[in-house]
This record gives C-alpha cells, structure tokens and sequence, in this order.
C-alpha cells in the first residue's frame, strides 16, 4: 500500500476502522500517493484524505459505472494488460442482451437468471474465441463500453447526488493511475459488500482495476479491509454453509451430480486453469476428516458429508428459527442479537430454540436474550441457555490469518482468567463426549459420525500441534508432512484439511507461522515472517506484474520478471504462475492461473445477477431508478411478511446507514466490557445534518428516536457539518448514520442500531443490506 | 516456548525507536535519577509475550507483559513489520480483556423459564450439551433425500467464530459437518 | 544540556486515540463516567485522571469548506510553568528532560496551579484516606518521565501510528516542524507553529493546522502576572512570617482573590478557552 500513487477508499473508514492500515497510506503519501474518500459522511478517513466526495448511500454502481464510463471514452485504460490478461477480446455468445435493467434469461417468477445465455463462444476444442484488437462488437471490451456508455457524468451524479466538481476530480485523481508505471489501490470494507448488490459493488472494483492495469503490482490491487482479527481464517476454513475447507463447494442437491463423489468432481473442476487440479484437493480433504474410513470403494467418505436442500445463510438461518424450526444452536463468540440484521426478529427468533450454547467471553446481549433487561418475560421463555466462559487470545496458543492471508501465531501470555477455557478444548471435549455417546451404535444414522476421525492427543488433552498437522497434511504412505500442495494427490495417498495452508508445516517443528525473522526480503515482503497461503505468496497475480513478455511493466513496480539465463521466474515475491513456464510457453501470459483460460474476468457470466454490474435503488429507497425500470437488484430474494416489514419513503423519507467507530468493535462485547474503551465512546448517537436538524427542530445533544419499518431506537443527536443533505434528481433528500455497536449489556449501554435493518441480502453473497435503508427522525420528547 | 530471543534489554533497545536510542547516548538517561521516583519501573521483571491482536483483520502485533498474577501492560510489538510497534486504540487496550471485571469466569446455566443463570461444573454443561445435541441430532437425522444421500440435520446451527485461531475453526467445521449441520455460518456474511 | 520535546504534527493524526489509551495503560489511570459532549470528544478537557484528550473540531476554512481538525492536547511542560511558580509545597518540579513532574508526596492538594495553568491541563482528584477523610492531589501528563529513564519515549508517542508524534531534541524537532509547516502551507495558510515564547517555550510543540484559538488554545499565553509575584515575592515573605501550612490557606483565599480579578491570567491575551 505504501507503494500507491492513489489509494481510492470507498465503503470503508480504515482512518477509524482499520488504523493501522492507514499507517502505510501516511507512508503513500509522503511519496506522493494520493487519498481518495468517497463516503456519504465526511470521516476521520476523509480528514485525512486529498479529494473527498460524498455519494448517497447504495449508489456506489453508479459512482463506479460513471468511472468506469470515463476511463474508457478518455483512453486512460491501460490497453496492453486489458488485452492480454482480461476477458477483454472474447466473442459473447448471441444469447447475451441487457435491456431496460434486465439481462438475457431472467424468469420473474424465481427471481433468477439463465446464466447459460450469457455464455462465451468456444471454438470445437473449447479455447474462447477472441478478437484482440477488441473491436468486434460481441466482444466483452465493446459489450461494456456500451454498457457503461449510459453512466455518463450528469446521469450519475443525479442519482449518487455527488457535487459535479467532487465526482470529476476523482475521476480525474484515480483514472490518472491507468498510466504505465502508476498503480492506484482500492480500499473496501462493509460500506460496500453490506447491500442488495454488494458483490456487483466489488466487480465494479475489478473492473475499473483491470482497465487501469492495477491489479497484481505494488500499490495496487483491490483490498478487502477484513473486520475482525480471524474472520480470513475462518472463511477459509469454511464456517459458511456453501463451502468446505479451501474454498471447495459444499455438495448440494440441487445439483444432481453432486450424487456421487465422482459427478461433484466432474462438474466442479475446470479443464484449466489451477482448480483443474481440484480433485487432489478434495480427496485430501477427505482423508483428514475420514481417515482409514475414507476409500477408494466408499468414495473417499464423500457421502458421509451433509448435502444441503436449500440457501442456509445467516438471514434463512433466523427465518428458520423464527419459523420455529431449529431445536439448537451454538454460538461461538457471535452476538446477533446487536450484530444482526432486523435484530429485534433475531432476538424474538432465539426464544423458538430449545436449547441455546454460547461460548464467549462475556456475558452478551445475545446469551441474555431472555432477561427482563431484553425486554422479554423470562418466564415465558422455555429456551434451555449454556454460557461457557471462552480464554482470550492471549490465554491459549493458536494462529490466525490476517486480510493479507498472513497466517501469525499467537503464544499463550497467562493462564485463563477464571475457569475460562479455549474453544479448542471445547470443541475437542464436546467432540470427544458426543463419540463416547454414539460408540458401537449400529444406526445407519450414526455411521458419518462414527467415521470422523477424531485424534487429537491422549485422553481429553487436546494437542494443538496434531491440528496443525493434520490442516497441513500428510503423504499417509510415507508417514511425512507435506511440504506444498503440489504435492497432493487424488488417490487417497496424501491429506491435507485444508490445501491452500498445505505447506505452513513443511517439516516435524517446523510451524512457519511461528516465524519472526522480520528483515525485509525485498520488495517489504518479509518472506521469512510468518506465513502467507498459499505457498508463502505475499503478492498475488504478481505475474500481472510484468508484461506479456515477461518484462516488468516499470522498474519502478516491479515483483517478478522471466530471467531467460536461469530459464525461470524470479523476483522478491514467491511467483504467483508455474515458475518455470516461459512466457513463450502455452499458457505463459495466462497471468490469472487461477481462472479458466488464465484470464481476469470483465466479463463475469458465473454471478446471479448479470456479468455487468448494474445500478438499482436498495431495497428501501426514496427515489425511482433513472438508469431502468427495475428498482430493485431483480436477482435479491425477497423475504415477505412480519419478518421482514418494508418501509415507504412516503413515511419514511431519510436514507440511513451504520458504521463502526474507532474505538468499539462489532456488537461491543469486546469493547463495551473494556473500561477505556467504554470511556471513549460511552452513548449511542445518531449522526444528522444541520439542515435537518433544524428542519425537525433537533438540537445538539438532545434524545431523539429513529425510527423504521423494523423497530425505533432513542439516541443522542449529534449534529454534524459532516453530513450534508443530498441532491438527487432536483429533490433534497437527507442521510442519516449511527454506530450499531450498542447493546443493554456492558460498562456503557445504548439502544442497539439493527433493530431497524432489514432482513434482505446480497443476490450472490446474501449479506444483509445494513448500509441503505429508509428512516425518519423525531425528538424524543 | 515462545521462539523470540529478546532479553529484556534487547526488548527495551528495541522498543525505544531511533530518537530515544539516540537519547540513551547522548543523555546517558540510565544515569542515577534526578527527582524521587517511588514505584520500580512497571515493566522491569515482566514476562513478554508476542500476539496477534484479537480485533480487526489487519493483524498487528502485540506485546503482553504479564507477572505471576496478572496482565500489566499491553503494547505494540515493534519487530511485527505489519505495525511495527504502532497500535490503535483497541489494540491498546486489550490489556482489560484479562483484567476487565466483567469476564465470564465460570460456566452458567439457565433452565427452560428461569429468571436467573446458575453456575455450574464444566462438565456437567459439558455433558448436558453433548446429551441435547444428540436428542436433536437423532430426532431430526435424515439420511436420503429423494434418492440422494444427504446425511444431514436441520434442526442445529452453527453461528460465530471470526474470531476464533485457525485450529479452532477447523476443528468446528469438522465436527459440525461430521454431525451433518448444514446451518453453519459465521461473520463473514454478515 | 540538550532539552527535549514531544512534537506533535497535528495535520498527520486521524483521531484513533490509541494516545490517550496508552497513556492509561501504562500510567494505570482509571476510565471515567463521559457526558455525550454532542461530538466525537470524549472528555471537555485533561482531567486527574485523563492526561491526554484527542479534541475533535469541526471548522469552515476560509474557502468555505470543511475541516476535520484534531489535536492531541495534553501537558506543554512549560518552560517557565506556572504550575511549578505557584506550588507553594514545592511539589512541583522541572526534571532533567525538562519535563514537568508533580511529587505526590508533597502535594496538598490546594489547587494553586490547577488556577494558574495558562492551559487549564493540571486537575485535582479526590481521594478519602482510611479514616474517611478526604484530601486531594494535583495530576497531570508526566511525559512518561519513567519511560525515558528507561530510554523509552513517552507511552503516547510509543503508540502513535501515524507519526503525528515524535519525542526528540528540540533542536531537531523545531526544524521538522518549521519544514513542515511549509510543506502544508498550501493546503492550510494558517499553519503555525506553537510553542508559546511567554512561557518560555514549551516542551510539547505543536504543528497546527489552524490558528491556535480555533483550537481553544491562547494564541499569546503567558505566565500570570500574579503567579510571578506570588512565587518571587509573596511566597518567600508569607512563608517567612506565617510559616508554610499556613500559608498555603491563605494563599488559596489570595490566589483566587487577586488571579481571579484579574481575568484568569491567560484569557487576557484574548485566548478563548476549551470547547
């Protein structure tokens, strides 16, 4: 990040949220990097910032199409990496149109597309069929400057309601970064992923990314500002119904051939591209779950894994229990009750529950959801509440993967306050009782259980050390861990639980995330700290770095370069290609390994709501859609009924969104039990504009009550210049913002800002839209 | 255990950046002190632990110094090259996680329409849970599906664990799928 | 001797307050009971227990537009402190660094230099002994004079991650901050740098985006005319006739008498005060 010559944050406040980040923004900056903020609200971030513009909160498609548009009528893009290592030059298929919001294949009724009308043209033995002098008009390159030709300047200004002179100086600022030998970063956070179109926000990152050539160089690339310490691990590490370890599918019905393990491997693995070596990875993953279970006659143990019927995200998850479907739930360090969408129906949800764990280091708002102090009569609540006290981090051993995939290594510091103890013994011991209760049953229905290999030390003492190995893997013939995932296998001879860390453990005492040796390797990639998935890699696409021929795009940004002498990729960065595939060589610019034919996609035909992003209002907004008659993202599933109430701009005319402070973190159970940090920031506050302030005849300071469709909530006023009403289409329309880290328990307490979210996700992601919904304000007395 | 070879000199060298170094030079500031100082120096025979702060995902180092009983004091790590000694205000203060007297320090129970929680033994929660988890695991088990093997229950979720290590998240998504939940979710989505 | 200073480039901080948690990390300082102030601000000012507080300023710059100004406000460490003039205990002391240190030993508590501190930065904190008997204490920002006999900087600078905060020679620190006043002469024609000469010079120095009274700081302070009679003339002779404990009684009637008529001392330079 140090290396950007512009960083353009949007959808997040790394100044606030990310603090540290920020340092090495300072450091850009002292070498004349510039600092782009777009954010409704002008932030610490945007205090610190070159160019500030405001944009209306869920119109960030727009802002982005509009730049998009620019790069491309201005020339900036930079046209040698568009052709060679994007989708740029493929033919589209004639079944691909976009007409008035809606792209080819849409059924109303579902709510979904036929994504196969999007698809590219191949020829007989299935290569894409290009155009690299882009100007074929079914080539994706002029599919999207038409596209995109319709977010002129005046267009989106009138619908982001960002002042002409903001919108172009960004513009101007960051397209500048198109020029070979520049890179221009972009920040994001849950500013943008928290909407009905959260996943169409980030393609419209890469997007503009791709045609600026900033992806895969120093002081480029697209930078996900992860929230909390771990939350890269455990994704990883699939706590997330659709996926298992390494970012593998989770088998489902829905698709048939995920019948046999076979089917699951043969419509799940590409022919090129690194997934093609998919099966090594899956078998793997089998054999540390399964062990001497798992066969080459019973499909490795496939069938022992659960098959899923259905989406069951977090907001299907609560729909469910609010449905009164779910018996159980454990919760490990969560706190929905503050934390999650429409909160008051996640709270109502949890009393349908018959039994309740929560592990965790206080006392939540969510374990005490029964309590008076809730709200709730607890006599007339039947649910059974287990609250086992969780050691901090410092009170075990372990490691956890930073947003860059740095994978660090926490020591223990103390003893375990109290009686609390690490989830690792948790889980292990629930494990370890739950085998002993299911041991020597014949039920058919125990017998995935039964096969899960559980071995993790002697007696109840579970060693952290054989979780570490078992997650890097072994060759199980040889008795030997695995040193890098190239080496795995398809056959049942090797495991690995988790691939994209297989490597971490290369040898017995050798846990590379324990590494602290922080001389800089090169390039400040401190090689020898730590460990970074996969294979130690710091940089990833660093192979975009360099040009086709293998030549550094500028000296200056250099990372990896073909040395023809030693017939080799070298540099200061692991290289992220084959190291020894020529340039020359089949496959040698295919610079995004990763992807089917090696190539960044413009052109995204995989998503659920259209390969082009496209602007549409969030689901409660106070203006109509100029760009199409499609007012919502047609692909976002809809929850009807007392669920999930909509609210009119007719009664609820305010735009509002949420954000965390500095000084508190998610739901606050890890802040607000903090004395200094409760000191900080001790009162819920909602954040307006003078102008509506005095329109309602707020003062500074005074209690007032925000209310939405979902629920009300009573909060300080704080009146602010860094909210400013909004133009958008001639009207005046006013944005409000506020904390959502409030809950009744805790040092400081206050009214807890997701009772008035809705329970709407992302079409692709389904996160919650937190970030755009409809409010009015009143004084509180 | 720790693999950080730094005696408390070679820390205090470290921590102290280029301005303070320089200072020690210079002024001589070990010299004998020029008005009263009554406490020892706070950190002088505190142990020193390397972590990860438990907060954002930016993943900053942390030293911990702690003496027999407690946590003293909590500071940036300066060999970290992520922050190199710097930290922000949570990171700061996660010194008052161990100290802070609202921590959980024993489990509790609260039975179906109480009012109040009970503290109880680790292992007869622990028991108990495993017992629950079964009762609805068994009564809710399906194997096939339309002709697919499912092996599943739909009746148990898993929620959290953004915060948990490594090892932990992998321990929970093996035996959560190993009992066939298929509602395991976590932060990231929302 | 070389003197040293904490420097502190307020156009460089982005309000984390990772600052003033540091120093009640290492200092032990308590957290207190806030008021919502209508802002981001945590505390109206440096209390016993709060020796730093970050001020968060909203300001229309001359052009009109908006400025999000923050500072990190703590002890100057004075020069010439009036805090160290007035005590009639000799409490309060200049250290070798040329910080300015209070001996809680000595400390009655009569709050003489809680009324002379041009800066309003010195609080007193109430304490009951184990007979229940209250008394008090003067505290404020001791620079972290522990942490440089250690070769240490300051806790708050240790911490600082933008590097709006520096600790080293004066010498050193006065030209950085003159550089770098240039530097962002562009952006903000008022910068300044502030390190007031009527007390001597300080030993916090700030670069400052704006002028100093938009951040509530005396743009001319000045030692009280009356804390400079007080410690060179009264004092000595008071002490002489009525013996010290006495005189601090008295001295409390006086010094509140006679500074308070004359408009608190630093207000007279048209300084306003804390937001």
């Amino acid at each position: 990040m140090q290396h950007t010559d512009c960083a353009l944050i949007m959808g997040a406040n790394p100044a606030e949220n990310h603090p540290i980040s920020f340092r090495w923004l300072t450091k850009a900056r002292e070498n004349g990097g510039k600092i782009v903020s777009v954010d409704p609200r002008f932030t610490r971030t945007s205090s610190q910032a070159d160019v500030y513009a405001p944009l209306r909160s869920g119109t960030d498609i727009a802002f982005l199409g509009g730049m998009i548009n620019y790069t491309l009528q201005n020339n900036l893009f930079h046209k040698e990496y568009v052709a060679a290592y994007t989708n740029a030059s493929f033919i589209v298929k004639g079944g691909y149109d976009f007409n008035d919001g809606l792209f080819s294949g849409y059924n109303a009724e579902k709510r979904a597309y036929d994504k196969t009308k999007w698809a590219l043209e191949t020829t007989p033995d299935g290569k894409p069929v290009k155009d690299p002098t882009l100007q074929n008009p079914r080539c994706v390159f002029q599919l999207m400057k038409k596209h995109y030709s319709r977010y002129d300047i005046d267009s989106v200004i009138a619908v982001t309601g960002t002042p002409k002179e903001d919108y172009l100086n960004v513009c101007k600022t960051f397209c500048g970064t198109g020029e070979v030998g520049k890179s221009g970063t972009i920040m994001y956070a849950m500013g943008t992923t928290q909407h009905t179109v959260g996943t169409q926000n980030v393609r419209s990152y890469v997007i503009l990314q791709l045609l600026l050539g900033n992806i895969g160089i120093p002081g480029g690339g697209i930078n996900a500002m992860r929230g909390e310490s771990n939350v890269q691990g455990s994704t990883d590490f699939a706590l997330l119904y659709d996926n298992l370890p390494g970012y593998l599918a989770a088998p489902k019905t829905l698709v048939p051939e995920h019948a046999t393990l076979e089917g699951y491997l043969k419509i799940e693995t590409p022919k090129t591209g690194y997934w093609s070596n998919k099966p090594k990875f899956v078998v793997s993953l089998l054999k540390a779950w399964y062990g001497k279970s798992a066969t080459k006659d019973n499909e490795f143990g496939y069938q022992f894994l659960p098959k899923a019927s259905g989406n069951y995200s977090h907001i299907n998850l609560f729909k469910a229990m609010y449905d009164g479907k779910m018996d159980g739930a454990f919760l490990f360090g969560t706190n929905p009750v503050v934390g999650g969408p429409n909160a008051g129906k996640e709270k109502e949800a949890l009393s349908k529950l018959k039994w309740l764990v929560a592990i965790d280091l206080w006392e939540t708002e969510t374990a005490s959801f029964w309590q008076k102090e809730a709200g709730n009569n607890p006599s007339d609540i039947q649910t059974e509440v287990f609250l086992l006290p969780a050691s901090a981090s410092y009170e075990k051993e372990g490691s956890i993967s930073n947003s860059s995939r740095w994978m660090q290594y926490r020591w223990k510091a103390i003893n375990s306050r109290g009686e609390a103890r690490p989830d690792l013994e948790v889980i292990h011991e629930l494990a370890l009782r739950l085998k002993n209760l299911y041991a020597n049953s014949a039920n058919p229905a125990d017998k995935p259980f039964l096969a899960l290999d559980w071995n993790f030390g002697s007696g109840d003492e579970v060693d952290i050390d054989l979780v570490a190995k078992e997650i890097n893997g072994y060759d199980i013939s040889k008795g030997k861990l695995m040193k890098t995932f190239g080496d795995l296998k398809d056959d049942g001879t090797t495991s690995s639980g988790n691939w994209i860390y297989s490597g971490f453990y290369p040898g017995e005492g050798m846990n590379l995330s324990k590494r602290r040796d922080s001389k800089d390797t090169g390039g400040e990639n401190y090689l020898n700290w730590s460990f970074a998935w996969p294979a130690n890699r710091r940089i990833i696409y660093n192979r975009a770095s360099a040009d086709p021929s293998g030549k550094p795009w500028s000296e200056k940004k250099a990372v990896i370069h073909w040395d023809a002498l030693q017939n080799k990729w070298v540099g200061n960065d692991v290289p992220d290609f084959k190291a020894v595939t020529a340039p020359t060589a089949p496959g040698g610019t295919g610079a995004f390994m990763m992807n089917k034919d090696g190539v960044a996609l413009l052109f995204a035909p995989t998503l659920n709501d259209g390969p082009f992003p496209e602007h549409y209002e969030p689901f409660e907004s106070p203006v109509p859609n100029p760009f199409s008659s499609q007012q919502l993202n047609p692909a976002a599933v809809v929850i009807e009924g007392d669920f999930n109430k909509k609210g009119d701009k007719s009664q609820f005319p305010i735009v509002a969104t949420n954000y965390r402070v500095s000084e508190h973190w998610q739901s606050g159970s890890m802040t607000r039990n903090q004395e200094w940090l409760s000191e900080l920031v001790g009162h819920m506050f909602v954040e307006i504009s003078e102008e509506l302030a005095a329109e309602k005849g707020i003062k500074n300071k005074d209690q007032i009550i925000v209310s939405s469709a979902r629920g009300e909530v009573k909060a300080y006023a704080m009146v602010t210049k860094r909210f400013k009403p909004f133009t958008i289409q001639g009207k005046k329309i006013h944005q409000i913002g506020m904390p959502w880290h409030f809950g009744y328990k805790g040092f400081v307490t206050g009214d807890t800002a997701n009772r008035l979210t809705p329970h709407i996700g992302d079409a692709n992601s389904f996160i919650p839209e937190y970030k755009a919904f409809l409010c009015n304000v009143r004084r509180a007395d | 255990m720790v693999e950080m070879n730094l005696s408390r000199r070679q820390f205090l060298k470290l921590s102290g950046a280029a301005a303070a170094t320089l200072a020690v030079v210079e002024l001589g500031f070990n010299e004998k002190k020029a008005y009263a100082q009554s406490k020892e120096f706070k950190i002088a025979k505190t142990k020193v632990t390397p972590t990860i702060c438990c907060y954002c995902g930016v993943g900053c180092g942390i030293l911990v110094h702690t003496n027999d009983k407690t946590v003293v004091y909590t500071e940036g790590d300066p060999d970290n090259p992520i922050n190199e000694g710097k930290l922000c205000s949570k990171g700061t203060t996660i010194r008052q996680l161990y100290t802070s007297e609202k921590r959980l320090t024993k489990p509790l129970y609260r039975a179906p329409g109480s009012s109040k929680w009970e503290e109880k033994s680790w292992d007869w929660m622990l028991d108990t849970i495993a017992k629950r988890t079964k009762e609805t695991r068994d009564a809710s088990f399906k194997i096939t599906e339309n002709g697919f093997t499912v092996n599943r229950t739909e009746k148990i979720a898993s929620l959290g664990g953004a915060a948990l290590d490594n090892e932990e998240t992998y321990l929970l998504a093996k035996l959560m799928r190993g009992l066939g939940v298929v509602y395991l979710e976590h932060q990231a989505r929302i | 001797m070389t003197e040293y200073v904490k420097y502190v480039d307020v156009t460089k901080c982005d309000g984390c307050r990772a600052c003033m948690v540091a120093c009640k990390n290492w200092n032990d300082l308590p957290a207190e009971q806030t008021e919502f102030l209508g802002s981001v601000q945590s505390h109206k000012k440096t209390t016993a227990d709060t020796w730093n507080v970050l001020q968060y300023i909203e300001h229309d710059n001359a052009k009109g537009n908006l400025e999000y100004l923050f500072r990190h406000s703590s002890c100057f460490h004075c020069t010439d402190a009036a805090c160290e003039k007035v005590c009639p205990e000799h409490a309060i002391s200049y250290t070798k660094y040329g910080t300015v240190v209070v001996d809680q030993d000595k400390c009655v508590g009569c709050g003489y230099c809680v009324n002379n501190c041009p800066f309003e930065i010195i609080a007193l904190k109430e304490y009951k002994d184990k007979n229940g008997k209250e008394y008090r204490k003067a505290h404020k920002c001791t620079m972290c004079t522990d942490r440089l006999d250690e070769g240490l900087q300051p806790a708050c600078v240790t911490t600082c991650h933008t590097g709006a905060m520096e600790f080293g020679n004066k010498t050193d620190m006065l030209k950085k901050a003159e550089q770098r006043v240039n530097e962002i002469k562009s952006r903000f024609p008022n910068a300044n740098i502030y390190n007031p000469q009527g007390v001597g010079g300080t030993h916090t120095v700030y670069v400052l985006a704006e002028r100093p009274s938009v951040y509530g700081l005396p743009e001319n302070p000045k030692v009280p005319t009356s804390a400079v009679l007080w410690k060179d003339y009264a004092q000595p002779i008071g002490k002489m006739m009525l013996g010290a404990t006495t005189m601090a009684v008295v001295g409390a009637y006086i010094s509140n008498k006679i500074f308070n008529k004359e408009g608190k001392g630093h207000d007279e330079d048209g300084g306003g005060s804390h937001e």
